[in-house]
C-alpha cells in the first residue's frame, strides 16, 4: 500500500501522455479538491488565430481533473474507471487565456466516487463550463499491487 | 473557413480528408470520411492520445472529443449553416476501454429544431457493434 499523499500529483498528471500533450499542470491541491491548469496554446484552438481553446480540450481537461480528484480521495493506489461524465458548456473561454478547473468531491461511496469540477478562464470568477463525473474504484488483487517505484513510471487509469 | 471546407467536400461522393483546418482537430488527428452516403469521423491513433500507459488505453477525453466532432460534422453536413453550432452539453458513457488503434465515431440526429438539436454519437474501434463509448449532445443552432 502506498499512501496517496506521498505520490506527487504533478508527476502523475505529467505521466499521462494526453495530459502532458495538453500541457496540464497541478496548480493547487487542498483537502477538498484540486486545481489544474491548461495553459493557452495555439494548437488547442478550434479556429486558427481565434485564441479560443476548443471544447474537446476542455472536456479532456475535466476528464483528467475529475479522475485525479477521484484518485485524491483514495488512501492507496486503485484502478479507476470513468463510468459517466457530463459536461455543460456555459460560454467560450476568454481568448488567449489559460483555463483552470477546480474540482470537488461530492460523495465517496462504496466502490463509487462522485466528483464535480468548475472550469474558469484563468483569473476570472464566472465559470465557463461545469462537469460531473462518476468514477468506480476497485480493490486491487495482490498481483496488481505495485511498488512505489512502479508508480513513478506508471499512471492511475484516469 | 470550416464551412468553406465542407462546401467543397459536399460536391464529392466519396472522400477521406484530414480536418486540419482546425488546429485542435489537427492535433487530435481527426479525419472526415464519406463513403456510401455515410459520414464518419476518425481519430488516427498516435501515442499522445494515451491516458493509461499500462495497459495502454486511450484518454477518455479524446474519445469524448471525437464524438463531439462527429456530432458537429453530422449537424453541419446537411444544412446550409453560417455558424458552427454551439455545444450546450454532452453526457458521455464509457463502455469499453479504448485500445491504442484508430477510433471511429458517427452521430445520429434525434431532433433538430430551428434553434436546438439533440444528437446521439457512438465511438468504436474494430467493431461498430461494440462501441467503446456513447454520448448524448445538445447544440444551439445559430442562424
Amino acid at each position: 500500500m502506498i499512501p496517496i499523499q506521498d505520490i506527487a500529483f504533478d508527476k502523475i498528471i505529467l505521466s499521462i501522455p494526453h495530459a502532458h500533450r495538453l500541457g496540464l499542470r497541478l496548480y493547487e491541491k487542498t483537502a477538498t479538491g484540486l486545481t489544474i491548469e491548461m495553459p493557452y496554446n495555439p494548437e488547442l484552438e478550434t479556429f486558427p488565430n481565434s485564441g479560443i481553446i476548443a471544447n474537446g480540450a476542455i472536456t479532456a481537461l475535466l476528464d483528467t481533473a475529475l479522475g485525479a480528484a477521484t484518485y485524491a480521495q483514495l488512501k492507496s493506489y486503485r484502478r479507476i474507471v470513468t463510468l459517466d461524465l457530463r459536461v455543460d458548456y456555459f460560454e467560450k473561454p476568454e481568448p488567449y487565456s489559460s483555463v483552470i478547473v477546480k474540482t470537488r468531491c461530492l460523495k465517496k461511496a462504496d466502490q463509487i466516487i462522485f466528483v464535480q469540477g468548475d472550469v474558469f478562464s484563468k483569473g476570472e470568477t464566472k465559470p465557463i463550463a461545469h462537469g460531473v463525473g462518476v468514477f468506480s474504484y476497485a480493490e486491487m488483487t495482490a498481483s496488481e499491487e505495485m511498488s512505489e517505484n512502479d508508480i513513478q513510471d506508471e499512471d492511475p487509469p484516469l | 473557413m470550416i464551412l468553406n471546407f465542407l462546401t467543397d467536400l459536399k460536391k464529392l461522393q466519396k472522400f477521406d480528408q484530414p480536418l486540419d483546418i482546425s488546429p485542435y482537430a489537427k492535433m487530435m488527428g481527426f479525419r472526415l470520411i464519406r463513403q456510401d452516403g455515410i459520414l464518419t469521423t476518425v481519430m488516427k491513433y498516435h501515442s499522445d492520445l494515451i491516458g493509461t500507459p499500462f495497459p495502454q488505453a486511450l484518454h477518455g477525453g479524446t474519445i469524448a472529443s471525437l464524438m463531439e466532432m462527429a456530432a458537429i460534422m453530422e449537424l453541419v453536413w446537411d444544412r446550409d449553416i453560417v455558424h458552427i453550432p454551439k455545444t450546450v452539453d454532452a453526457t458521455i458513457d464509457y463502455l469499453r476501454s479504448g485500445k491504442p488503434v484508430d477510433s471511429y465515431a458517427r452521430a445520429k440526429i434525434f431532433r433538430k429544431g430551428r434553434r436546438f438539436a439533440t444528437l446521439h454519437a457512438e465511438a468504436w474501434q474494430s467493431d461498430p457493434e461494440k462501441p467503446i463509448a456513447s454520448s448524448m449532445l445538445h447544440f444551439q443552432l445559430i442562424e
